[in-house]
């Protein structure tokens, strides 16, 4: 296994100048950041020549503090038996991505969330612009700095609470005689 | 006289008795405590035996039962669905999230309080209710019926520019046909 993963190393450094490994302690696991204008090529390298032909899932964080979004291409070779995760960093603000779909056709249905919740563009995206949400004209409600709270205050209607605020196992001992044990005592209000 | 008042006490009452004893419930499962409606429906609890049981279409149901959360998106097709139904019909609102939010009360895309967009008759509590319970809404839903308060329906029809406004400031594309009741 160590072996392998060293070839594979070897391998996508000598195709990718720019690809940094990233050092992950599990042996079944390659992980690399590479520049966002790579990410075709070097998965479209990884399916015809390292037999990774299966695309297990497109992973996304927001990385609010450095202002950049972060996608993760999750790959996986069924001979080999070896995930490899493949990195890359886009900007926040106008993200353009390049679109993986006719690599494998399912990642469109990523590329379209991601489009819709983080509001990242994928260059030549096919489908329907309304996905999951429909009617929205809000921000991309996934990113970090969306405040959904505020947002659901002034769009919906909300009940207002008990004016009472009672404490439900208060008025149930109440009613029944029964003691609150110690332990269940720190809960109550 | 068929027309004068106490005659159509009396054909109320006897209607409001048939109408309780048989309620067809289209459940609208996209909530996820929808996963209590089978055990409710089925031989455990066998919600049958009071008369309630599943319909398969809009216009064949007495009772739109809306299990849980209700995005913006799902909310337009409940609309369409109760206004495709034939009186009389009555809503049960079902879970804490048509109540009052319950644990998406700060979601960006789900409404908080149900009855605000559908006149809901029976509410029942719980995230999610036990199968006791929803036969207890049920139960109350057929008390009402048999007193003939379960008047929902009317009062949609009566006040719906309120409810359509309220529809309409969370669903900007109102592309939905009008009914003609
Ligand atoms: S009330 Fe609870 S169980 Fe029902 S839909 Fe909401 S979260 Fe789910």
């Amino acid at each position: 296994m160590q072996q392998l993963k060293a070839n594979l190393i070897e391998h996508i450094k000598t195709s990718f100048k720019d690809a940094r490994e990233k050092d992950y302690p599990n042996e079944n696991r390659l992980d690399f950041y590479v520049n966002k204008q790579c990410i075709p090529s070097i998965l479209t390298y990884a399916k015809d020549r390292l037999g990774y032909i299966h695309l297990s899932h497109i992973a996304i964080v927001d990385w609010l503090e450095d202002g950049e979004i972060e996608l993760i291409y999750i790959i996986w070779s069924p001979e080999e038996k070896i995930k490899m995760f493949v990195r890359t960093r886009v900007e926040r603000e106008n993200s353009v991505m390049p679109n993986i779909d006719m690599i494998w056709r399912q990642a469109n249905t990523y590329e379209r969330e991601f489009r819709e919740m983080y509001g990242i563009q994928f260059q030549g995206l096919e489908g329907e612009q309304d996905f999951l949400l429909e009617d929205w004209d809000g921000p991309p409600p996934m990113r970090r700095d969306f405040d959904t709270e505020a947002y659901a205050d002034d769009t919906f209607f909300h009940r207002p609470g008990r004016e009472d605020a009672q404490d439900v196992r208060e008025a149930i001992t109440k009613r029944s005689g029964e003691e609150i044990p110690d332990f269940a005592k720190k809960y109550s209000r | 006289m068929i027309n004068d008042k106490n005659s159509q006490k009396i054909v109320d009452i006897i209607q409001n008795w048939a109408r309780k004893q048989s309620i067809w419930v289209l459940a609208y499962g996209t909530g996820c405590g929808a996963i209590e409606i089978p055990p409710t429906m089925t031989s455990r609890y066998d919600a049958e035996r009071l008369g309630v049981r599943g319909a398969a279409t809009p216009r064949q149901a007495d009772v739109l039962l809306i299990t849980g959360y209700l995005t913006t998106k799902t909310l337009k097709r409940v609309i369409r669905v109760y206004e495709q139904m034939q009186d009389p019909k009555y809503v049960i609102g079902f879970g804490s999230c048509t109540i009052n939010g319950g644990m998406y009360y700060d979601s960006y895309n789900t409404i908080k309080v149900l009855d605000k967009y559908l006149p809901v008759d029976v509410y029942i509590n719980g995230c999610m209710p036990r199968p006791e319970s929803v036969l207890a809404g049920f139960g109350k839903l057929q008390e009402l019926i048999g007193n003939g308060e379960a008047n929902g329906a009317t009062k949609y029809k009566e006040n719906l520019e309120w409810y359509r406004a309220n529809q309409k400031k969370i669903i900007p594309n109102w592309v939905m046909p009008e009914y003609n009741w």
